[in-house]
């Protein structure tokens, strides 16, 4: 039963390959798609939630009276009907729906109105009487660290520390002493946020059995299905969570959300359904978003422009919760080895929690912000040594089917493919240098990951199932816990199942996010989608067609393993004159072994490091960017334009590229977006306005992002090694073309200009500001001046492969010595 | 989020919107695109919202003798149409280029954005340099505010309560007269960081910067400076930018000094 079914190599696609309209295209264009906030259910209440003024207060008393009192309100909820915590990760269960005894942020949900209407939830919501007694703040990861006291948690390494932690693969500093060079910068990449264009939205009920029903914008049902039975104390199996498909996620919808808890609590409370919409600006509050990160990079590189050690530190600003947090801190390390060849690797990262609204994954999660400083920092390096930087970087990319330091094994990689292109499409060996005063070209690189090895909550099952059903009316219907977030998960399930059977995707149903009758998939975070539940999908789609080619194959007078699935029809493949329908086959298989079902599941790898944290960072497989950014810098005014950006994405196999371009071009924008102008910045009241930390801008009119108008153009190619792990080779393209912008266009900036901008986003206060610089004679750089002293713990020492390691950490002083 | 409960009424005739606007928390409504997400956003509460999207007396863009009579309900984008505007007003023609997107063009009005006066708007900066005039009118009756007159502070102008904006008019652009507009904004559309609409004619300047403080501003300092950089030197004295969001207050000085050297040259080219 789990031996994989073998898929046939096909040689020749009829749909994998081919620009389609997505499946879900047209509902979407015409408006009919049904997202959270479309959803209307008879004698539906709204809620409301009211939001912590304070950074950081106790909650003192609450008093609800005159609220429930009030004409049309059904319920007030406050902390006390929450007593269970929550938090997306087994280790940092550090939330409650509505605030027990503390809030951490200006935001932080206290209480909860649900009433007739949203007019009279909101107003009702200003008769609610909290008593708070004000706590000191900590406003940044620095000041986290010179104030241990008062702790915003309770939980966490020391004092207001979240996460702390070290690895060092082979001995650095030794590396780092005999190498010709070494470089050390410090970067800053300012935090920002997801900006969907639906703002979170959930409705819950009671379904007829009794069970809870929560329809809401998740990008993680199962998590979501998992946290709701927790905190509700409900079983399990008396949940059931659709996710509805996403206006835009970007990992905004990842987390469980306090909203969700709420009108789920409430549904159940009043036995009526319950809905709640966040505003725009609660969207800005719940966040979740890209850390800020702090970076200090010490490389050594050798004459010729190899590396040959990098010492990384990270300080992350954490925000008030745990959230994804203690990946996110793992991510601003582990996957910088990924792209070029570097024998010693030393990481440490330190996340510190602040009373602001907590950061977590943003597209990219966690890796944007070194790769930033890494790709600068090579900029900078192949101008000292006078080196072209496609070529230094190409000279280095890492192999196919090799291990880094760190032990992530590398399968197919398309890199190097990649420079060439863009090098090639954007005329880089005769434009560079010489584009005239003001203008440049910068290129980066950048690699991201198909999916987690590893499940949030530890476990050995698979991490996506599919189900597939076939009719005798030639319907197929494919169900998957995985969600559409807009990414167009839906179509790569279809247009899988359709080229595995040999059917037209139109004849394929996807039901997916609905954890009450989908199969397991744990969601739309990490990339993981297209590999994970594409392999699944496979499976399944290879058991059926075994079935069907083995009752067709009598007719066609042929074996099974000769039968061919192609255009709706079944062929003997010595033979295309015997044939039948697809809906014959289907017949011919549901008369011998009745009703046609197949189930397939998918679990990653083993990944090869044994070390204690080896867990984060491997994946099946690596995708692979590089990028070109054309800038002309206003040398008056600061104003940074971008007329060009060429892209180069390693995507294994587009399976519809017009997707896959989409994806590319939305990840190019965003990219973009946070290079220029995002930020998720917080200033505070003045005293006599309570001293408050309040988001600066948190409306889109404040909160500056790209609009079409801003965007150049993008040229992008598709660089297709198919990889072995992958449905039909595919990898992921829904982070990684995002990574390598920032830094390119922080490249490009300096060849147009000659000034370094080490910081994120790169505004034209902070160019005019390196002009000036650059005009006095200083140093024409803008960026952080120091890192502090961070308290980061004694490394986990492993040896790389290459010098005998075995994927273990080394224990002691001996055994450090011994290598 | 949504409004808060209002009371909405669309009179046809100038002298009812006036009768309904004379009661306190009344506000009127014309194009709605800077009261209704400030409605939304809960930042205002009138009990009365007066529609007067119907008063024909406000419509209407005609060239009277020597003056451009723009109705005060004219759309952003009719401006941007106007035969009149374009040949007699080239000032206005050019601002209006730099006002928000085509969707808010077609619904916002030119008398909206003069009696909101925010300070990084286009408009009241252009009324200032061509030394426009504000025809108002109230239960009392009408009268005529000079533009120099009219802006006083933040979102802050002459009119009492109860008064509406029935037009404004702007001298038709002589031979001899130069103009020039200039702004910059992080985005195509946003409000401006910092703006300048310039005047020029026999010697005469008018420079009147916008986003750079509490209200559009002349620079008469800079104005009566010999040459380009006596006038730039010159720009310190008049404005005394507060910083926004994003940008310092010697920023933004660095860059309307900037906009004074673009729009400085264009002044003595013939046209």
């Amino acid at each position: 039963m789990n031996a994989p079914a073998k898929p046939r190599e096909k040689t020749r696609f009829d749909t994998i390959g081919k620009p389609r309209r997505r499946v879900d295209g047209r509902a979407k264009a015409i408006g009919q798609t049904r997202f959270a906030d479309d959803l209307v259910l008879p004698r539906m209440l709204h809620a409301k939630l009211l939001r912590s003024p304070h950074p950081h207060a106790i909650v003192e008393s609450i008093d609800v009276s005159r609220a429930q009192a009030q004409r049309g309100v059904h319920l007030v909820l406050t902390g006390a009907e929450f007593p269970v915590p929550y938090g997306i990760m087994p280790v940092s269960q550090d939330e409650h729906p509505l605030a027990r005894e503390r809030v951490r942020y200006v935001g932080d949900p206290v209480a909860a109105v649900i009433a007739v209407d949203e007019q009279m939830a909101t107003e009702a919501l200003q008769l609610i009487d909290v008593k708070y007694r004000k706590l000191p703040t900590v406003a940044s990861p620095e000041e986290g660290l010179a104030k241990p006291e008062p702790r915003i948690h309770d939980y966490g390494e020391r004092g207001n520390i979240h996460r702390n932690q070290s690895y060092e693969f082979g001995d650095v500093e030794e590396a780092l002493a005999r190498s010709d060079h070494v470089f050390e910068d410090l970067f800053f990449y300012e935090g920002n946020t997801h900006l969907p264009m639906e703002q979170q939205a959930s409705l819950a009920s009671v379904e007829g059995d009794g069970k809870l029903l929560l329809q809401s914008s998740t990008q993680n049902p199962h998590y979501l299905h998992r946290q709701l039975a927790r905190v509700l104390q409900v079983p399990a199996a008396h949940v059931r969570v659709i996710a509805t498909p996403n206006g835009g996620g970007f990992g905004g919808k990842c987390d469980p959300g306090n909203h969700e808890f709420v009108v789920a609590k409430a549904a159940l409370m009043l036995g009526r359904p319950v809905k709640i919409c966040l505003t725009r600006e609660e969207v800005f509050y719940q966040h979740r978003g890209r850390h800020p990160v702090l970076m200090k990079v010490r490389t050594g590189v050798s004459n010729d422009g190899r590396l040959t050690a990098m010492h990384l530190q990270t300080l992350l600003d954490g925000g008030a919760y745990g959230s994804h947090g203690p990946a996110s801190t793992f991510y601003t390390g582990v996957l910088t080895p990924v792209t070029y060849e570097l024998p010693r690797f030393k990481f440490e990262a330190c996340r510190v929690f602040t009373n602001k609204p907590a950061c977590g994954p943003k597209r990219g999660h966690g890796t944007p912000q070194p790769r930033f400083g890494q790709e600068v920092q090579l900029d900078k390096i192949a101008e000292r040594l006078k080196l072209d930087p496609a070529e230094m970087r190409l000279r280095m990319v890492t192999q196919p089917d090799s291990l880094t330091a760190s032990w992530l094994h590398v399968g197919s990689t398309g890199l190097a493919e990649c420079i060439r292109k863009v090098v090639e499409m954007s005329g880089w060996k005769e434009r560079r240098g010489k584009l005239g005063a003001g203008r440049g070209l910068g290129l980066a690189c950048s690699t991201y990951m198909c999916g987690a090895g590893v499940s949030i909550y530890w476990n050995k099952m698979p991490h996506s199932a599919v189900q597939i059903l076939l009719d005798r009316s030639g319907q197929v219907t494919v169900y998957c816990g995985a969600t559409e977030i807009g990414q167009g998960s839906d179509d790569v399930l279809a247009g899988l199942v359709a080229e595995s059977l040999g059917i037209d995707p139109g004849w394929v149903r996807c039901v997916t996010g609905d954890t009450g009758i989908t199969p397991i998939d744990l969601g739309s975070y990490s990339s993981r989608v297209t590999i994970m539940m594409g392999n699944a999908a496979l499976q399944a789609a290879g058991r059926l067609r075994d079935t069907l080619a083995a009752a067709a194959a009598e007719a066609l007078d042929t074996l099974p393993d000769r039968v061919i699935f192609s255009q709706d029809r079944v062929f003997a493949a010595q033979d295309a004159g015997k044939t039948m329908s697809f809906i014959e086959a289907i017949a011919l298989a549901e008369a011998k072994f009745g009703t046609l079902a197949a189930v397939g599941s998918y679990a990653p790898p083993k990944p090869p490091g044994r070390y204690k944290g080896a867990g984060v960072g491997p994946s099946p497989a690596y995708s692979f960017s590089a990028c070109v950014v054309e800038t002309e810098v206003d040398e008056h005014t600061g104003w940074v334009t971008v007329p060009k950006i060429w892209i180069a994405h390693d995507i294994g196999r587009a399976l519809n590229p017009v997707l896959a371009r989409g994806q590319v071009i939305g990840g190019v924008y965003m990219g973009l977006g946070e290079a220029l102008m995002e930020e998720q910045a917080f200033r505070r009241l003045p005293p006599k306005l309570s001293s408050a930390l309040v988001h600066r801008n948190p409306s889109m009119l404040d909160y500056k992002s790209l609009t079409s108008l801003d965007m150049p153009e993008v040229e992008v190619a598709l660089i297709e090694y198919p990889d072995p792990n992958c449905p039909y080779g595919a990898k992921e393209v829904g982070q990684g073309p995002l990574l390598p912008v920032m830094p390119a266009l922080a490249n490009a900036i300096h060849d147009a200009v000659g000034v370094r901008i080490d910081e994120i986003p790169i505004t034209p206060d902070k160019v005019l500001r390196a002009l000036e610089k650059k005009e006095k004679g200083e140093a024409p750089r803008v960026g952080p001046e120091s890192f502090p002293s961070v308290p980061y713990p004694a490394p986990t020492f492993v040896l790389p492969p290459w010098e005998g390691g075995d994927g273990n950490e080394l224990k002691g002083q001996e055994g450090r010595k011994a290598a | 989020m949504k409004a808060p409960s209002f009371a909405y009424a669309k009179p046809r005739a100038l002298e009812e919107a006036l009768a309904l606007l004379s009661r306190a928390e009344a506000k009127a409504l014309a194009g709605g695109q800077s009261l209704i997400p400030s409605l939304n956003m809960r930042l205002s509460a009138p009990e009365l919202l007066v529609d007067i999207t119907g008063l024909e007396a406000l419509k209407g863009i005609r060239l009277e003798q020597d003056v451009v009579r723009i109705g005060a309900l004219a759309t952003h984008a009719e401006i941007e149409r106007s035969e009149a505007v374009a040949k007699h007003v080239p000032l206005l023609a050019e601002a209006v280029q730099h006002v928000a997107h085509p969707a808010i063009r077609n619904r916002g009005t030119i008398g909206g954005s003069l009696a909101l006066a925010d300070p990084a708007a286009e408009y009241p900066a252009c009324a200032l340099a061509l030394d426009a005039t504000l025809v108002v009118a109230g239960t009392e009756g009408r009268r005529q505010v000079k533009a120099t007159e009219f802006f006083k502070g933040l979102f802050e102008t002459a009119l009492r309560p109860g008064e509406l904006i029935v037009a404004v008019e702007f001298p038709a652009q002589l031979k001899d007269q130069r103009t020039a507009f200039a702004e910059l904004a992080r985005r195509h559309g946003d409000y401006a960081i910092v703006g300048l609409a310039a005047f020029a004619a026999n010697g005469t300047k008018r420079f009147a910067f916008f986003g750079a403080a509490d209200r559009a501003v002349l620079a008469r300092h800079a104005a009566q400076a010999k040459d380009l950089e006596a006038a730039k030197q010159a720009l310190a004295k008049d404005l005394q930018p507060p910083a926004d969001l994003y940008h310092s207050p010697a920023t933004k000085l660095h860059l309307a000094r900037v906009l004074l050297e673009r729009t400085w040259n264009r002044l003595s080219t013939p046209r």
